[in-house]
């Protein structure tokens, strides 16, 4: 997968996730960006990335993640 | 809709059905949540099923891993919020640390964390008459014995099933304590899929979140039964439903039972179906057939389990299904929406699902064998009570059938009420009728004047005061057969004021135009005169299904007060104006009656 179609994928999750068809992704993005990702939809969001994507990430993987360019970094090492 | 279809229980779909949720002006239900896992993500799945059973829900989330602070504390957050109903729900995860830390005795751990459960209930109800719904603790993957644990004590397995078993045990004494199994669905859904450690280490989640919606399914089961919406009757086709093939073409011997039935799933079922008239589910039959012919099998079939004793209505015609169900449930007396229908043919299916809104009608499997497993699935029939009089319920319809075919024969109604030597039981709340009473209050619907559903832990508390209470029942039996007990009236004291309040009112509707309402009346004035009361009052609260007491008050000479307060009327009767009703009911141990 290159990273321009993770990228896309992934935006679609946080899109049909968050309920919100204008949101845009780039690797800068966190939380404080959009809004409606709180503690609450960052758990529905892993899930939801691991499911779409077919993954399984570890704990400690899930806790260190500071942005979505960490998601998207995360996720190419898995889908190589 | 379908009551519970499993198929729309996505957690994905749920959460953006709570995200549209409105505000509606369906029944409101005020929640309470106490646990020591995460409850943000099971509060929207909550309010989404609720909604779909047309109840709107308020939650109050306690503290993470606060139950006991909550429970104790009586200015807590709990207390002030005033819940119908608390939900305790607690994981294993928490269960497996008190295990490991606990330098005790492990012989006795199940039993001390189920007196934890148990002093924390205690707390609860001591404070609000609620219901209160206790969690389960799925079975843990650990084993470090292997299969061997079985033969080993103080296991950790071993100490979670004990302390699941030793808290059904303590609830199984307190009536308005239920248990919510979450063991059952970690075990259907596979108990290897249910936990989700990674989730529980990042947000302290019960579970993963695609059960999520099964564990909150199941409290909103438990909750709807505790307010008083329950199955009460299963409708059955014959035809390709009790049995394979058709009685009318096949004839006695050769439709689908016994040895023609292989694998005996006709007769898996049918057992089942006795097990739940067992219960008290009410069992009926409608079906296009020939009466004779359909009723021959039930007679003269050696492998039916089924009798025409477990069936309290039966209707076998050439008529269509919908309007045949709708003459059972006018015998029955009792709400479509506590109807199921059970028939194998997808056409009938249809016809009844569009002509009976409200009803309940699975689809079924087309094997027979999985007829079974697919209403397991749906858990239709969660109860709040049980009594021993369920497994009567069926043979009082059928005792009331011989009534009806005997009432034919009398010139009026006197003559006949006569010939029915009715003998009635009235007295007091006591501690052998309190647990059919709660039911009753749970279950009535239509001859109910405040719908007020006070639990059974309510009933005790009213039954113990008899400074502010008088709270009676009564029991009913006649020549053909015993009602039990069939009326609860509820008196509120006002000394103060010389008034008495009828706060709730309530008959059964197998006893319709018998005087029972009349005698009920008769004692609650005489009640009045004897403790010196100037007047009686009491309030219509109008619901969906109590239109038919609308008139109640008026019928008795009560006077309707001017000032309406919402949707209720109030009325009121001076004790002197009474004129006691004539009945034709006989009151056990008096002199004269039996």
């Amino acid at each position: 997968m290159t990273d321009a179609e993770i990228q896309q994928k992934l935006t679609a999750i946080f899109r049909s996730v968050l309920d919100k068809d204008s949101i845009e992704l780039t690797a800068t993005t966190t939380a404080k960006d959009i809004e409606g990702w709180d503690s609450l939809t960052h758990v529905d969001l892993i899930v939801a990335v691991e499911k779409g994507f077919k993954v399984s990430f570890t704990t400690k993987e899930v806790m260190a993640l500071q942005s979505v360019g960490d998601l998207m970094r995360l996720i190419a090492s898995r889908c190589k | 809709m379908l009551k519970n279809d499993r198929s729309e229980l996505d957690y994905a779909q749920l959460v953006k059905k709570a995200r549209s949720l409105r505000p509606g002006n369906g029944y409101r239900l005020k929640m309470a949540l106490l646990a020591n896992v995460s409850t943000q993500h099971l509060t929207p799945l909550l309010k989404a099923l609720f909604a779909g059973n047309g109840v709107d829900l308020e939650v109050y989330e306690g503290g993470f891993d606060a139950i006991e602070l909550e429970a104790y504390n009586a200015e807590s957050g709990l207390y002030r919020f005033q819940p119908q109903v608390v939900v305790i729900l607690q994981s294993v995860m928490k269960l497996k640390a008190a295990f490991y830390d606990d330098n005790g005795d492990r012989g006795s751990f199940g039993k001390t964390q189920a007196d934890k459960a148990e002093a924390v209930w205690k707390a609860i109800q001591a404070r609000l008459h609620v219901p209160v719904i206790q969690s389960t603790y799925v079975l843990p993957p650990e084993r470090v014995f292997g299969n061997y644990g079985l033969k080993v004590a103080d296991t950790l397995q071993g100490a979670v099933s004990e302390v699941n078993r030793e808290l059904a045990l303590r609830a199984r004494a307190i009536p308005s304590v239920f248990m919510n199994d979450i063991d059952c669905i970690a075990g259907w859904v596979g108990r290897r899929h249910f936990l989700d450690e990674k989730l529980w280490a990042i947000a302290k989640s019960f579970c993963a979140l695609e059960f999520l919606p099964e564990v909150a399914q199941s409290i909103v089961d438990i909750a709807m039964a505790c307010i008083g919406r329950a199955v009460k009757c299963v409708v059955l086709d014959l035809d390709g439903t009790l049995w394979g093939g058709v009685v009318g073409e096949d004839g006695l011997e050769g439709i689908g039972l016994g040895d023609l039935d292989p694998g005996g799933a006709y007769r898996h079922f049918q057992l089942f179906l006795r097990e739940l008239s067992l219960r008290g589910i009410i069992l009926a039959v409608c079906s296009k057939n020939n009466e004779a012919t359909a009723r021959e099998v039930f007679q003269k079939h050696t492998e039916m389990v089924l009798k025409e004793e477990h069936i309290a209505v039966f209707v076998a015609n050439w008529e269509d299904k919908a309007a045949n169900i709708k003459g059972i449930r006018e015998k029955l007396n009792i709400g479509f929406d506590s109807m199921v229908f059970l028939d194998d043919n997808p056409f009938e299916r249809n016809l009844v699902r569009q002509m009976i809104p409200g009803i309940i009608v699975p689809e079924l499997p087309e094997d027979p064998g999985l007829y079974v497993r697919a209403l397991a699935e749906l858990n239709l029939f969660e109860t709040a009570s049980h009594s021993g009089l369920d497994a009567q319920r069926n043979r009082f319809y059928q005792d009331q059938q011989k009534r009806e075919a005997e009432q034919k024969q009398y010139a009026n109604i006197e003559e006949y009420l006569c010939s029915l030597q009715t003998v009635a039981d009235f007295r007091r709340f006591e501690p052998g009728n309190i647990s059919r009473v709660a039911q009753l209050i749970q279950r009535s619907n239509q001859f109910n004047l405040t719908t007020r559903r006070h639990s059974e832990a309510d009933c005790e508390a009213m039954m113990a005061d008899d400074q502010q209470f008088h709270p009676f029942a009564i029991k009913i039996q006649d020549r053909y057969g015993d009602f039990g007990l069939i009326n609860v009236v509820i008196l509120k004291l006002h000394p103060a004021e010389g008034r008495v309040e009828i706060d709730t009112f309530i008959m059964s509707c197998r006893v319709l135009q018998r005087g029972v309402e009349q005698f009920a009346m008769n004692k609650i004035f005489e009640f009045a005169k004897r403790g010196n009361y100037k007047s009686v009052a009491g309030c219509y609260i109008p619901t969906a299904k109590n239109a038919m007491v609308k008139d109640f008050y008026a019928q008795f000479g009560f006077v309707r007060d001017e000032n309406p307060r919402g949707e209720e009327t109030w009325w009121r009767l001076d004790a002197g104006r009474y004129v006691p009703r004539k009945v034709f009911i006989r009151e056990a141990g008096l002199a004269g009656a039996d």
